[in-house]
């Protein structure tokens, strides 16, 4: 019967090019601007780590200024980093599974072969539950150990970029680096990986939210004994002078971001105990005077409070439904004239016998094939749009260009779309038209 | 001529699916249309702010450390003489952060009064030590520029005392002292540190503005932060000279310092087109979509008014029969689509009006303006009924003769 069907939808394709051409330009046209709209939506709101939502948290507390709220904006909001103090405490907590101290550090990279002059290097200063809790894939060799946090040892993980750019590509581990001046044992070179946005540290001085990378990591402790300044974002208030690095230790400016690795909601009220106690022993000595503000952020709220997703695209994402919206109408619009064009036909096969159920399955194979031919055009009119929206993002600060690419998830999004939306359009009319009544037709004959 | 607009408007209750469902298109694609058109005029104003500045000409370095040997203070002192001297320069000068980035930006806040008193305002510290006002060829409109004597320089081990004066830009003096002078008053940091206003500056846009914070709002401070690891450099060509300048300025300084990298090079024009590049973007992807949306819906009109003259040929037939002119076919079938436009603009104002509150509330827009609307109705208008032309020509040639077939 199907064979039958798709045979009539073809004729009746051949009776009325110019309509069925209409219609299928329209779908496309819809389906196109969906598929650009909600890939550059989903690249700008994606969590990179959706796999570990309900497991990773980033940790804040308000130490901030009695007087007044570290974001005037949203004054319900803590400082998104930690003083060195109250994260370095809260670290040495035995709860969570992992734990990462995080702070961005500048630096250069030099001494490798063929290298003249030192290649400037952003650089986490980090711990090594970091590349366990965030899944960081390795090429060559692999995180340093606890004891070289401990130690600290002068060891560093290179990401790929930066091992392509001073060694070839070659299998780096194990020789040695100078950052800045101190000599590194590498050993760990990063595998492609690349966030976006890059989630673990929306605080960094030169790297966007967007399209930043880390070349370098180097451990929390070899950093804070060597005493390089913090070079990202870092707050401070009070009016006591900071000179010295040891007062920056004692400070109250929030400088080190902590991840916390807790998969269940035991360990999530525990470590909240464990916060609120140090809090409490913390305000009894003068300190924290804000109100209690203890907050352990999964990294879907992390990437929310810091607008990484930002009205624009919300606004393209509204757009584009509206767009699809206008689209389905059209097209509901267009299918129904059609068929109601062809209601004299219907009629006479009602009166030959064939049932409701018949005619509403032989206009719905119509509309699956019209949905076929528009979608197919409006998903390669889709991947045109991106080229542009490519381009066009290539020299934005954001740097999201990179990110809105047309993946395999793309298709499949886009293909689910243009099915689900098409047969839904064709419904109404195919049932409609099941509805005529023979006898009107038959007597105009 | 008489238009008879009651047999349109039974025909349409006669099967008023198909008008219904295009004054829905209509009205949606309005909405979107006025506001989409309002939100693009924004930010092309965006875009067309000025900088203050001498965009074509000038650039920044920022110059780090590669080694904890690194002499910060020689370094910088060696690479301004050096740039002083390079033909083709303007003026150049050592400053912590490079105008319109990010980079090196130091963020702060200042009270009109003591003790957090009067409403603060965000803005950038520039330190300024000396010839910066030139480098960056922003005029003073009152006050002055500070005296050497006033510039705090670090001392070893110690850091450097700190400020007393401060310039501001016209926009940031205003914010603070509204309607007064505020040349000779003082402001204050969150602890009530006093700064003398000294000098008050031609707009120019800092870090403030490019981070989405007030555009205009800036200032400068006599002083060069004890602790760094790294210093800014700007640079003002001669106009045409700069990129000369460039090349040579990055070669001389990235092979000078044995211990000190070139972290970050930018011009200007560079950093200002990557700060508009957002609002070029929304712009240009916001009137692709919704230029394809006024095609779809007109697509829409196409295909209505081509089934409606389908269906009706008979119909047009006898009319010709009876005496109707081709144009009065036309008008017929131009009217009834007036009547759905009329429709649907007036739904779409509706709508279009609310989306634009909503817009206004949610996102802080200025509210729509009603030339838009007004607008946006007449150019679908125009468009609506160019959509439809073709298939009331087409009606306007059916023959007379149809009306005397039985088939």
């Amino acid at each position: 019967m199907i064979g039958y069907y798709v045979r009539l939808a073809l004729k009746s394709f051949r009776r009325t090019p110019g309509l069925t051409a209409l219609m299928a330009c329209a779908i496309a046209c819809g389906i196109a601007a969906c598929i650009v709209t909600l890939t550059v939506y989903h690249t700008l709101s994606g969590n990179p780590i959706w796999w570990k939502n309900g497991v990773l948290y980033a940790v804040t507390m308000d130490s901030w200024d009695p007087k007044s709220p570290y974001d005037p904006a949203q004054p319900g909001l803590a400082p998104d980093q930690l003083t060195y103090q109250d994260a370095t405490y809260l670290f040495d907590s035995d709860i969570p599974r992992h734990k990462a101290l995080l702070t961005l550090i500048g630096g250069a990279l030099s001494g490798a072969p063929g290298q003249s002059i030192p290649a400037i290097a952003f650089t986490d200063a980090t711990t090594a539950g970091f590349f366990h809790m965030f899944d960081v894939p390795f090429e060559y060799g692999g995180p340093w150990s606890a004891a070289a946090d401990r130690g600290p040892d002068p060891v560093i993980v290179l990401s790929r970029n930066e091992n392509d750019e001073l060694f070839g590509g070659a299998d780096s581990v194990g020789r040695s680096i100078l950052w800045n001046d101190q000599r590194f044992r590498i050993v760990g070179v990063l595998d492609h990986w690349r966030p976006e946005p890059k989630f673990y540290s929306l605080s960094g001085g030169g790297t966007g939210d967007f399209g930043g990378t880390t070349d370098a990591f180097v451990p929390f402790r070899w950093d804070v004994t060597q005493r390089h300044w913090p070079a990202g974002t870092f707050g401070c208030w009070g009016s006591s002078p900071i000179n010295t690095y040891r007062e920056l230790l004692g400070s109250e400016c929030v400088w080190v971001t902590l991840w916390v690795e807790l998969p269940t909601a035991g360990q999530r009220r525990r470590f909240l105990d464990f916060m609120n106690a140090y809090w409490a022993h913390q305000r009894a000595n003068g300190r924290f005077q804000r109100p209690r503000n203890n907050h352990l952020w999964k990294v879907s709220q992390w990437l929310k409070m810091h607008h990484v997703v930002s009205d624009d695209s919300r606004l393209l994402l509204r757009l584009a439904f509206a767009f699809l919206a206008v689209c389905l109408i059209n097209t509901v619009g267009i299918l129904l004239a059609k068929f109601l064009r062809g209601a004299p036909v219907s009629g006479i096969r009602r009166a030959l016998g064939a049932s409701r159920r018949q005619l509403f399955e032989q206009h719905l194979v119509e509309v699956a094939l019209l949905s076929l031919g528009g979608s197919s055009l409006g998903v390669a009119l889709g991947a045109l749009g991106l080229q542009g929206v490519h381009a066009m993002y290539a020299g934005s600060e954001a740097g999201y260009g990179a990110a809105a690419h047309f993946d395999v998830q793309g298709i499949l999004w886009a293909l689910a779309l243009a099915a689900l939306s098409t047969l839904v359009a064709g419904v109404y009319p195919a049932w409609r038209i099941g509805r005529v009544s023979p006898a009107a037709y038959l007597k105009s004959q | 001529m008489r238009i008879d607009i009651l047999p349109l408007l039974c025909a349409l209750r006669r099967n008023p699916t198909g008008a219904v469902l295009v004054v829905l298109q209509i009205a949606i694609t309005l909405a979107v249309l006025v506001n989409a058109a309002w939100i693009v005029n924004q930010r092309i104003a965006q875009i067309e702010q000025p900088t203050g500045l001498d965009t074509p000409d000038t650039f920044g370095m920022i110059v780090g450390a590669a080694s904890s040997e690194f002499n910060v203070q020689q370094a910088e002192a060696e690479d301004l003489a050096y740039l002083r001297s390079l033909p083709g320069v303007a003026a150049a000068a050592m400053t912590g952060g490079i105008p319109l980035t990010s980079q090196g930006a130091m963020g702060a806040t200042l009270w009109p009064r003591p003790g957090r008193g009067g409403e603060a305002e965000g803005t950038n510290f520039l330190n300024a030590s000396g010839n910066l006002l030139q480098t960056l060829d922003v005029p003073l409109i009152a006050g002055r520029d500070f005296r050497p004597d006033e510039i705090r320089t670090p001392v070893p081990g110690k850091g450097a005392q700190p400020p007393a004066e401060i310039i501001l830009t016209q926009a940031l003096a205003q914010a603070l002292f509204p309607g007064e002078n505020a040349l000779g008053r003082a402001v204050y940091t969150a602890d009530s540190y006093p700064l003398t206003v000294v000098g008050i500056t031609r707009n120019f846009m800092d870090a403030v503005g490019v981070s989405g914070g007030p555009l205009y709002h800036a200032a400068l401070i006599p002083f060069a932060p004890g602790q760094r690891s790294y210093y800014a450099l700007l640079v003002r060509a001669q106009p045409g000279r700069r990129d000369a300048v460039l090349r040579a300025a990055r070669q001389h300084i990235g092979a000078s310092h044995p211990d000190g990298v070139i972290a970050s090079l930018e011009t200007f024009s560079s950093a200002k087109r990557a700060f508009d590049a957002d609002d070029r973007n929304m712009a240009v992807l916001l009137a692709v979509v919704t230029a394809l949306l006024v095609i779809v819906c007109c697509l829409g009109i196409f295909g209505l008014a081509t089934f409606n003259v389908g269906t009706r040929t008979r119909q047009i037939g006898i009319r010709r029969a009876v005496g109707a002119r081709r144009r009065d076919v036309v008008t017929h079938f131009l009217v009834e689509n007036a009547i759905i436009l009329a429709a649907g603009t007036l739904l779409g104002s509706l709508l279009g009006l609310a989306v634009g509150d909503w817009l206004s509330a949610r996102y802080g827009l200025p509210r729509l303006d009603l030339a838009y609307l007004v607008g946006g109705i007449a150019g679908l208008w125009v468009v609506g009924q160019l959509a439809a032309w073709q298939p009331a020509r087409k009606a306007a040639t059916v023959p007379p003769s149809v009306a005397t077939r039985t088939v």
